[in-house]
Parts: structure tokens; C-alpha cells; sequence
């Protein structure tokens, strides 16, 4: 998710994301111990009951809510107090169960977990929008459908958008499920996985304080503002945006028909790209390091694929080129020179990929939905919001990082979490090693 | 270096080669107006009195039905001039919006004004829908052809966008004769694109009745075609109109019976009919001529649209796309009358073919008016209709077909 020059400073733990009235706070903490991996939702059992059971009350509690700022225009202090530790004990919880933090969760909600919630006092609020909550909260479901999915089953409300949106596998759990599996094998979380995790868990606490009318201030699903510190990162594929936000709702309104020559032409490419991939496949093999002449060909096959997919779910504003040119559009790829690779690497390329393959699915559905969302909010007010774009723009770069993998083009392994992009080292023939996550 | 050659010799060869195409268009056109199997010019249709096949309160109602279409489909037309006679003028402005190059803009320009004539075109069309639903003829829903024609944008951008990657490349390289060497390769798409046609009509299944089939195999015969395919297309849930089409050509020849024309309404002889009358087309290969037709009206279209595209800067040019645009709609509208006439023409010589093939007059009659009548179509509608939409004789023509037909045959 490429700002540019605008990279975060050095990394402190723990850091707070700023700005919000929820702000997600994590502590860099990878290790994990593999025993309590092992049996993680066994162990998750008693908590998830008692979640359970607080749940039923803060629903109570929250319908009471919900009368009181209507009627008085902020809520009662004790009230939002309760309200904002169950979010707060929520979160800890689901961080436990899906990896994002270690040690057990306790019982209280009390702050201080590795991964915790921080939520504002409480303020005056609209009382249209507390009026209207349930209503005004239907988008920001649908999305949360595709991030926090049924896991959070504490959250209850959120499962309303399953039916139409999350019948897909959210990011949440096809981040948590990898992560077993790593975690198992290495005793550490990767960090994209565990990162990916945690902006699910922002999320949906932002929702959850949403809903239970603790802030009136919409859910952003901004990954890059759902906690700190985020990594900067200098991938052999990287993204970067330099989108404006800007659209023209004519072409937003016609978008999909639009985009059909592109498709069409992007799937005659890809049978094209399919063979010079396995051509690539049998030159790497044999060689180490895969022709210039494929390279470059794949490269721009995969800038391409980004350039579509950047139109299509309106991560972009303006119309792409066909042929997959550096430096045509604002969404833009920046692939780094052919390096040498591991030939063992080379030949299970496939078996690889397949954890990755799952969280691209998972990535789809959250694409579809930002594309879907946006385009309403794109052709009533001529913007793409920030939270959806950036959201879609770390959808597309996953994908794209991950047919840079499969076709050979990088043998850098696809990054799962929200990121910074660094410019790239000046020597851009370097070998990186895999690394899932 | 001679001297350049004085003007009157320059116009004079411009007349010269102008009247030489021109001539050649019209003896290449009476060739295809000729080729075929026309209904033979000594046959006269006799007049006959549309009150002795329709009832009265049926022409009064297929009448009303239609004048409504037709006043309809002129503002329809209308909207769609003034709609790309304006994007003609401002559309150049939309190129803010591509980060293509120079074929990728004018294929984005070129999108763009359909699809603003398709926003113009949106209330014409649902009224129409209204109109269809509200004499029993659609069964569909709004927002079903809301949604259905907003996808069927899609495929119309697709060709769109293939015609103007060949125009606009084609005139980067050749400049203003870009048109001479694209004529051929439109033709040759055309030809390719009708011959894979039968395999893009969705919803269709083969044609399971055994004793029709044994007919069509027996009609093929007669009519001296083989290997025909025989589809059914499931419409019904759409439209209660009956309807056939007859398409590609060689190993892909397929005639298509929409299942509104199988659910009982009409007699297995009366399917047979039109059976005979698909078939006809295959065997005077009224596809080919189709395409032979587009080419020979085709050709002086894009040459016209050379020669507006320089009012821009020439085709290779993305900022003359809606002028062409407009130019190409322009021209063909102009030219409907005649390609109407075409048409109808083929449709007859169909019929004809039908008539000898069967050689039952009175069923294909019947078959005629019940067509009328299950379309709410009118079957004796005023002239100007006919030459501004009519791609069929009217149904008193065909029924009038049959009886001098019959008189001959006596």
C-alpha cells in the first residue's frame, strides 16, 4: 500500500493508533507457544462462554443505551463503561483465538492485553445517526462480513450481512487458520498473518462501539490506520498508490461494462502468460534465474492484472491502458529485476502457493465488496472513501504480489498485512528468502 | 519531382474515381439483389382485404399496440441523435478520465457515448417494457431489463472496442486510408463472428420432438441443404412472442425455435412452416449475404467516416471518436430504409422457399396470422412503418404470398 515518501516513523511498541475514538493497541509479540496453539479453540472454549453470556447483557444494556442518547444526546457514563469493556473483552478474546496475541485473556476486560482497545470517553452524539444505527450500519456490515466474518460469532449483528456478502471465507479466519498451521510449524506468528488479524480485530471493534452506540464515528476500514505501528516494507513486488480519491461517476455508473475489453483481453493474455509461466518454470529450473525476455513479459502481465483490478473495484480512478505499461496509471506496480531462486522453491511453486491461494480467496470477497460499496459512495458523492479504497488497494496487492510468486516473476513470498512500502534498495537484483506470511 | 498535377485534373479524377466505385457499388449490389432465390418477379400479390383474416377488434388493437412502439422508437431515435450529436461536440472532454494511450482513450470515448445514449435511451425503453407487459406480450420485469440491457453493454463495448482498436491502429500506421485496409478485416470478422453466432444464443437446448426433427430432416432434403442444427431457445419466461431465427453457416447452420412457438399455440404443419421458412434461409445462405450486404453498405461508410475523423485530426486521433461516433450512428440510420428493403426482400424469397418446400398454402396462411396475432403485431400497418422498421413483409403481404402461390401452382 505504497504512500510514498509518507512512511510512518521507526517503530515503538506498544503503539497506539491515533486519531480514532476505538484505536486498536498491539504489542509486537510473535512468539507463540505451540502446545497452546495446538489446542487454541479448546482453550478459547470457556472464555468464548463467558463472552457468550456478557454478550446477552450488553445487548440488554445496549437497547438502554441506545434510548439515552437518543433522548439526551451522549450516554450515561457507567453505561458506556460496560459497554466499552465488553468490546474491550471481545477483542481480547478473539485476539487470543485467532493468534494475534499468546497469553490467556482473563476474565474482566481489563486493559493491558497485547492486543487491547482503547475507547474514548463519552461525547455528544448525533441523534439522526443514533436514531438510524442499525440502518446506517448495514455497509459497514457487509464489509465486516468479508473481514471479521462468522468467527467473531460474539458478534452476533455482524452474521446479518453473511447471507448476502460472507458466504466467502473472511479474512480473519483464513488469517487465523494459516496461522495455526505456521505457528505450529515455526512457534512464532508471521507478522503479515498476525497484522491481518488485528486490522479484522480493529474492525470489528469499531463496529461493535458502532452498534452499541459508544461513538457515532463510522467504522474505517482503513488497514493502514487500524493500529500502529505498521511495518514499512521493500517487496520485490510492491504497490504504490498515488490515487486521489477522485471519480467521475459516468464511468464509475458503467464500470463493470467498462471493464469487459480489459477483461477479455486479460484473460487472452493469461492463457498466453500461462505458458510463458511454465516456459519460465523449466528456464528457472534449469538455470536458476528466469529469462529477461519471460520476465519482462510476466512482469507486465502481472501490472496489467493490477491496472483492471484497480478499475474494476474502483480502487482507480481513470481508464487503463492495455498493455501493462510502468508509470500509465495511478494504482501502479513496481516489479524489481529478475534475481536468482531457489530451485527447490522453483519446483513446488504451486504447493506453495496454496496457503496463499486461500487468502487471495478471501481477499476476492473483501474486493467485491469494496467495489460494490464504493460504487454507491463513489456515485453519490464523486469520492472513493479512504477506508474502502485502501482496503481494496490491499486486496489488489496481495493478489498481485501473489502472481508475481506464481509465475515466477519474484520468489518472495506475498505479505498479508497492511504495510508501508519503502522505495526500493538501488540495487534491485537481490534474492530474498520465503517467508509465509 | 514532376509538377503537381493542376486542379480541374484533380477533381476531374476525383469525379472520375468516385462515379468508377459508385457504379461498381450498384453493379455489385443488383448482383446480390438478384443472387439468391428472389420470389420470381412475374408473381403479383393479389390485394387482399385484411378483414377476412383478423378480426375487427384485433386490427383496431394490433394497431394501437404498434402506433404506440413506433411513436416510441422515433423518440428513442431522436434521443439518440441529439444524445451523440452533443457528446459529438463535448465528448473530446471525457478524455481526462483514461490513463491509456491513444487507442485505449478512444476506445473509452467511443464506450462512454454509448453508454450516455444508453442512460437517454433508459425511459423509451421502459416504456416500451410497460407498453409489451401491458398487452400480455412481456412478461418481464423492469428491473429484469434494467439489469439485462445493462449487461448487454458489455458485449456491445466488447465489439466496439475491438472495431476501434482496429480503426484507430490501423490509422496510426496508415493515416487516412486506414479504412481500406480495415474494410477487409471487418468483413473478416463479420464472416467469423457470424459463423460462431449459433454458439453465443444463450439458453438454448436441441429440438426434441422426433416427429418435427424427422420433418426438418425431410424439409433439409427438399431444399437442398444438410447437417442443420436444430436449437430451442427458452424465451418464454421473457416474452410470449413466438419467433425462429436461422444462423451460420457451413458446418455451424442452426435454426433456432424460440419455445414460445412449441407450447401449443401452433399445429406441428404450422411449426413445419416455419421450419421450412428458417431453412430457406440457410439454403439461399442468407447469413453470407448478410455479411456480404454489411460489406458492400460498410465500405463507403467507413470511408465517409475517414473523411469526417479528419475534421478531428484524423481517426488515429481519440478526440475524434464521437464525431465518428455520431458520424457512423448518423449514417446508418440514413441508411435503414434501404437495408430495410434488403431485408424484407430475403424474408419473401424465404417465404417462397417455404411454399415450394411444403407446398401447403393454407397452413403457411394460417401459420401467418396466427404469428400476427400471438405478437399483437399489426398486420397491415401504414407504408412509411414499413421503410422505417419494417425487416419483414407485413403479414398481409405474406398471407397475400401464399395466395399467388396458389394461383400459380393451379
Amino acid at each position: 500500500m505504497g504512500l510514498g515518501a509518507a512512511d510512518p516513523p521507526p517503530a515503538t511498541e506498544p503503539a497506539v493508533a491515533g486519531g480514532r475514538p476505538v484505536r486498536l493497541v498491539v504489542t509486537n509479540d510473535l512468539e507463540r507457544g505451540r502446545l497452546s496453539v495446538f489446542f487454541r479453540a479448546l482453550l478459547a472454549l470457556p472464555f468464548l462462554i463467558w463472552l457468550g453470556i456478557w454478550a446477552v447483557a450488553a445487548f440488554l444494556v445496549a437497547i438502554f443505551n441506545w434510548a439515552i442518547v437518543l433522548v439526551l444526546g451522549r450516554p450515561n457514563e457507567g453505561i458506556h463503561g460496560f459497554l466499552a469493556r465488553f468490546v474491550r473483552y471481545a477483542t481480547h478474546v478473539y485476539a487470543f483465538l485467532n493468534l494475534a496475541a499468546e497469553p490467556f485473556p482473563g476474565v474482566g476486560g481489563k486493559p493491558g492485553y497485547r492486543v487491547d482497545v482503547e475507547i474514548d470517553p463519552p461525547t455528544r452524539q448525533n441523534r439522526w445517526s443514533v436514531a438510524f444505527r442499525l440502518v446506517l450500519a448495514v455497509p459497514a456490515l457487509l464489509l465486516a462480513a468479508t473481514i471479521v466474518g462468522r468467527s467473531a460469532s460474539a458478534y452476533d449483528l455482524i452474521n446479518l450481512g453473511r447471507s448476502s456478502a460472507g458466504n466467502g471465507l473472511s479474512l480473519l479466519v483464513a488469517a487465523a487458520a494459516l496461522g495455526w498451521f505456521a505457528a505450529i510449524a515455526l512457534g512464532r506468528m508471521p507478522r503479515g498473518l498476525r497484522d491481518l488479524v488485528a486490522y479484522a480485530l480493529s474492525y470489528g471493534a469499531q463496529l461493535w462501539a458502532y452498534l452499541l452506540v459508544l461513538t457515532d464515528r463510522y467504522p474505517s476500514g482503513d488497514p493502514l490506520t487500524s493500529f500502529e505501528p505498521l511495518p514499512t516494507r521493500t517487496d520485490p513486488v510492491r504497490m504504490e498508490n498515488g490515487d486521489e480519491g477522485h471519480r467521475s461517476r459516468l464511468t464509475v455508473f458503467f464500470r463493470l461494462p467498462l471493464a469487459v475489453p480489459h477483461l477479455v483481453w486479460l484473460s487472452l493474455w493469461g492463457i498466453l502468460a500461462l505458458f510463458a509461466a511454465i516456459a519460465s518454470w523449466f528456464a528457472t529450473l534449469a538455470r536458476g534465474t528466469s529469462p529477461q525476455s519471460l520476465h519482462r513479459f510476466l512482469s507486465a502481465y502481472v501490472r496489467y492484472q493490477l491496472h483492471v483490478g484497480a478499475f474494476l473495484y474502483l480502487v482507480g480512478n481513470p481508464f487503463p491502458g492495455f498493455t501493462g505499461a510502468e508509470n500509465t496509471y495511478p494504482v501502479e506496480l513496481r516489479v524489481a529485476g529478475r534475481a536468482r531462486q531457489n530451485r527447490w522453491a522453483v519446483f513446488f511453486r504451486l504447493v506453495l502457493a496454496l496457503p496463499a491461494l486461500l487468502l487471495a480467496a478471501a481477499f476476492g470477497s473483501l474486493l467485491l465488496v469494496v467495489a460494490v460499496l464504493g460504487w454507491f459512495a463513489a456515485l453519490f458523492t464523486g469520492r472513493m472513501p479512504l477506508g474502502l479504497r485502501n482496503a481494496g488497494a490491499l486486496g489488489l496487492r496481495y493478489t498481485a504480489q501473489l502472481y508475481g510468486y506464481l509465475l515466477l516473476v519474484t520468489e518472495s513470498y506475498p505479505y498479508s498485512g497492511p504495510c508501508f512500502e519503502a522505495p526500493p534498495p538501488p540495487i534491485p537484483e537481490t534474492v530474498s528468502s520465503p517467508a509465509l506470511g | 519531382m514532376g509538377q503537381p498535377m493542376p486542379r480541374a485534373a484533380r477533381f476531374a479524377l476525383v469525379a472520375l474515381t468516385l462515379a468508377l466505385a459508385a457504379t461498381l457499388w450498384i453493379w455489385a449490389a443488383h448482383a446480390l439483389w438478384t443472387s439468391g432465390s428472389p420470389v420470381p418477379s412475374s408473381v403479383r400479390l393479389p390485394h387482399l382485404d385484411a378483414g377476412r383474416f383478423f378480426s375487427a377488434s384485433f386490427l383496431e388493437r394490433s394497431a394501437s399496440y404498434e402506433r404506440f412502439l413506433y411513436v416510441d422508437g422515433l423518440l428513442a431515435t431522436a434521443a439518440l441523435l441529439v444524445t451523440l450529436g452533443l457528446y459529438a461536440r463535448r465528448g473530446a472532454s471525457l478524455m481526462r478520465e483514461s490513463a491509456a494511450g491513444r487507442v485505449g482513450t478512444g476506445i473509452l470515448l467511443g464506450m462512454l457515448g454509448f453508454a450516455i445514449v444508453w442512460l437517454a435511451e433508459v425511459p423509451f425503453g421502459l416504456a416500451a417494457v410497460w407498453w409489451e407487459r401491458r398487452h400480455g406480450v412481456s412478461h418481464q420485469s423492469y428491473v429484469e431489463w434494467l439489469i439485462g440491457s445493462f449487461l448487454e453493454l458489455g458485449s456491445t463495448f466488447l465489439f466496439l472496442a475491438l472495431a476501434l482498436a482496429v480503426a484507430m491502429g490501423l490509422a496510426g500506421v496508415l493515416r487516412r486510408w486506414w479504412w481500406a485496409v480495415a474494410a477487409p478485416i471487418f468483413v473478416g470478422l463479420a464472416l467469423l463472428f457470424t459463423f460462431v453466432s449459433p454458439y453465443l444464443i444463450a439458453s438454448t437446448h436441441p429440438l426434441r420432438d422426433r416427429s418435427l426433427v424427422a420433418d426438418a430432416r425431410e424439409l433439409e432434403r427438399t431444399e437442398g441443404v444438410d447437417g442443420v442444427r436444430l436449437r430451442v431457445q427458452d424465451v418464454h419466461e421473457s416474452t410470449t412472442a413466438p419467433n425462429a431465427e436461422a444462423t451460420g453457416f457451413g458446418p455451424t447452420r442452426t435454426v433456432v425455435l424460440w419455445d414460445t412457438l412449441l407450447d401449443g399455440r401452433f399445429s406441428d404443419a404450422e411449426v413445419r412452416v416455419v421450419l421450412a421458412h428458417e431453412i430457406a434461409h440457410l439454403a439461399h445462405d442468407d447469413p453470407l449475404r448478410g455479411v456480404a450486404w454489411g460489406a458492400l453498405f460498410g465500405i463507403p461508410l467507413w470511408a465517409l467516416t475517414a473523411l469526417l475523423a479528419r475534421r478531428r485530426g484524423g481517426m488515429a486521433r481519440p478526440e475524434s471518436v464521437p464525431l465518428v461516433v455520431f458520424g457512423l450512428v448518423a449514417l446508418q440510420l440514413l441508411a435503414t430504409p434501404l437495408v430495410n428493403s434488403v431485408s424484407r426482400r430475403t424474408e419473401a424469397a424465404a417465404d417462397w422457399g417455404a411454399l415450394n418446400a411444403t407446398r401447403e398454402p393454407a397452413v403457411q396462411r394460417n401459420a401467418m396470422r396466427k404469428l400476427s396475432t400471438t405478437s399483437l403485431s399489426d398486420p397491415d400497418p401504414p407504408a412509411w412503418t414499413q421503410v422505417l422498421f419494417g425487416t419483414h413483409p407485413t403479414a398481409m403481404q405474406r398471407i397475400e404470398l401464399t395466395r399467388a402461390w396458389e394461383e400459380g401452382a393451379r
